[in-house]
């Protein structure tokens, strides 16, 4: 077969897949476009929320950020973090925010800042006592960054997050999961409202309407047992989310200014440098 | 009776899920969705790292949050384990109104395609066609 059609091959057959969706839905007579009645008051109320599909991850995130310029990814890296620890809730915030350095590096397409932070989040897991899980995603890390496959550690990353997450279920930490996306969720608006302040774009800023996931993240915070929720980090952590949550609830038809970014920035900055010191 | 036997057959499941253990028909299930999501990553969509199990019949549907961002283009795609079972997914804004997407649909697998306009919560709605309810998989791509 000719290199062409192998590369063609793929496209081909997922338009084909989407074109005869259409076809399929003529002959069954049904037609989903729109879904035919809203959802009912009890429906909204009874409807799942989890982890892993509901909170978005930095990848996601970054990924509608790339539509709307080109971002200056490095100007948003930082020192290296601090990985001792002053509690398992501290490490877990801030082995969310790791995490989604590590999204930046691969933005930014920088192999050497995307091994380092890859090390650090190995060093932060085993001090968790999840390290042998994810492991093997570390070396795939390393060896994705030399070869420069970005793609593919976009892909790792994710990998690694949940590996992490299904690690601290087995060792009946789930509590620790709510932190560690909440630590990415953060560290990820700190970065896209940086990038705003640099350069303010009307359409990037569009993107920082997230008011029902801060609320899912604070209701999963005060479901936490006593030990975690009335962790000195952990109360600043749900005090200043309610903060948060008014700065990214607003209608859709708004879009935030300049001003408005620089406050969430502020506010996300602060935020994670308190849990990279463990304030 | 029947009700207290499928509750625990739910929570036997949802059990499985948490502790990573996936039942036959979980990973016959996982396995047709990702065979479909398969279409839409050879078109640049990338697959989340996540998957959501649950049971739907005639009549009841099961809905899940999902927050997305404006700009990207979403894939929510759905099977079970019975080729015969009709499945169907749609898509709602946050106060619940249906919004418009690409469908899919095929024996035991279904998509729903999308471009939201405003970042923010939507709820995915996953339909069976079955009297009996059934086990599916959902996932979802982006790009």
């Amino acid at each position: 077969m000719p290199p062409l059609w192998k590369w063609l091959l793929p496209s081909i057959i997922a338009i084909l897949l989407v074109e005869s969706s259409g076809a399929q839905q003529a002959s069954d007579g049904t037609s989903a476009t729109p879904a035919s009645s809203p959802l009912t008051e009890a429906q909204l109320k009874a409807a799942i929320a989890l982890d892993s599909l509901t909170v978005p991850t930095p990848g996601e995130f970054f990924k509608a950020i790339d539509k709307t310029g080109k971002p200056n990814w490095v100007s948003q890296f930082r020192p290296p973090t601090p990985i001792g620890g002053v509690n398992r809730a501290q490490m877990a915030l801030n082995l969310g925010t790791l995490i989604a350095d590590g999204y930046i590096a691969v933005e930014a397409q920088d192999g050497q800042q995307v091994k380092n932070i890859g090390r650090d989040v190995l060093a932060l897991a085993k001090k968790l006592s999840v390290s042998d899980s994810v492991l093997a995603r570390g070396k795939s890390i390393t060896q994705f960054a030399e070869d420069g496959s970005w793609d593919q550690l976009n892909e790792e990353l994710e990998a690694t997050q949940n590996e992490v997450k299904k690690a601290l279920v087995e060792n009946r930490d789930n509590d620790l999961i709510t932190l560690v996306s909440i630590g990415g969720w953060i560290r990820g608006t700190q970065v896209v409202t940086g990038l705003l302040v640099e350069s303010y774009n009307p359409e990037t800023a569009k993107l920082l309407r997230q008011p029902a996931l801060v609320g899912y993240l604070r209701s999963k915070l005060d479901q936490l047992p006593n030990k975690f929720r009335q962790d000195k980090l952990v109360v600043k952590v749900n005090a200043d989310l309610q903060n948060i949550a008014n700065l990214v609830s607003f209608p859709a038809d708004h879009v935030p200014t300049a001003d408005e970014v620089k406050t969430l920035n502020q506010a996300t900055a602060k935020l994670t440098k308190e849990i990279s010191a463990g304030e | 009776m029947k009700r207290l036997l499928l509750s625990i057959s739910v929570l036997l499941c949802g059990t499985a899920v948490l502790f990573g253990a996936e039942t036959d028909e979980q990973t016959k299930a996982h396995s047709e969705v990702l065979d479909l999501a398969g279409a839409f990553q050879n078109d640049g969509f990338k697959l989340r790292d996540g998957t959501w199990y649950a049971q739907a019949s005639q009549g009841h549907p099961m809905v899940i949050q999902v927050n997305l961002y404006s700009g990207n283009a979403y894939w929510f795609a759905v099977a079970n384990a019975n080729s015969s079972t009709g499945l169907t997914v749609s898509v709602f804004d946050d106060h619940g109104n249906p919004v418009e997407v690409q469908n899919y649909q095929k024996d035991n697998k279904a998509a729903a395609g999308f471009s939201p306009d405003a970042s923010g919560l939507y709820y995915v709605e996953v339909s069976s066609s079955a009297p009996a309810a059934t086990l599916f998989c959902l996932i979802y791509s982006y790009k």
